[in-house]
């Protein structure tokens, strides 16, 4: 189960399980954000590689007109993936 | 315990459960869990991903083996690709260098503690362990 939620003033939070047959809806979700946002993940209690293309593909959209996403409070297990792949140089994580 | 499943992105749910059944009965911790149910993942798209012309079912089976569990996915009908000589991908490269994709087998490299592959008659036969902590055995 998957869930992204938008809340007043722009933050987004992920909930559940970001898996390759949910990213879809990441994706859509993501496509609307044209300036610099949150994105909290203390909800999210897992992410695969397809999840991480879409965070990475939205990362580079948003640098390439100067603006970023920032990942926060991500769980043990997600940070650790972020690690593994190297996010944390692409993304400010917190 | 062996389940074929269809060779489809949507039978990922089927898949969790199948092998989060398998994991609580053997007393995987999270952490394990984590890994081998990531790998799974990761392997099982790369096939649907990857080997389009067949519409074969995919085979995963699970076992505890002492101190580790085994995992065995076999694609059926597919060309020869061994996934442990797939190129290693940079992770300090710039935002702008950054491909999207190619995540996936880095991860299972980094996430399991041994990776073994063999190609028979067509059939694809990827094999990984994960050792179990102590408090898992």
């Amino acid at each position: 189960m998957f869930d992204i939620k938008i809340f007043e003033g722009g933050e987004i939070e992920l909930h559940g399980r970001l898996d390759a047959s949910q990213v879809d809806k990441a994706d859509e979700v993501l496509a609307h954000v044209d300036k610099s946002t949150t994105i909290n993940l203390k909800n999210l209690e897992y992410i695969s590689s397809a999840g991480l293309g879409v965070l990475l593909a939205h990362q580079k959209r948003l640098k390439s007109i100067g603006h970023a996403l920032k990942l926060i409070g991500p769980n043990k297990h997600v940070k650790d993936i972020l690690t593994l792949t190297g996010f944390d140089q692409v993304f400010e994580i917190e | 315990m062996q389940r074929i499943f269809k060779r489809k992105i949507s039978s990922l749910s089927q898949i969790f459960n199948f092998v989060n059944e398998i994991l609580n009965k053997y007393n995987v911790n999270e952490s394990a869990s984590f890994s081998i149910i990531l790998a799974i993942e990761e392997l099982f798209t790369n096939m649907v991903k990857y080997n389009i012309y067949t519409d074969s079912d995919i085979s995963i089976s699970i076992e505890k083996n002492g101190a580790k569990i085994v995992v065995i996915m076999i694609d059926y009908n597919v060309e020869k690709f061994d996934i442990r000589k797939s190129g290693e991908i940079d992770i300090t490269k710039s935002i702008h260098e950054r491909k999207v994709g190619s995540l996936g087998l880095h991860l299972v490299k980094k996430m399991v503690d041994d990776l073994d592959y063999k190609y028979i008659n067509g059939e694809s036969r990827i094999t990984f362990t994960k050792i179990l902590e102590q408090i898992d055995v």
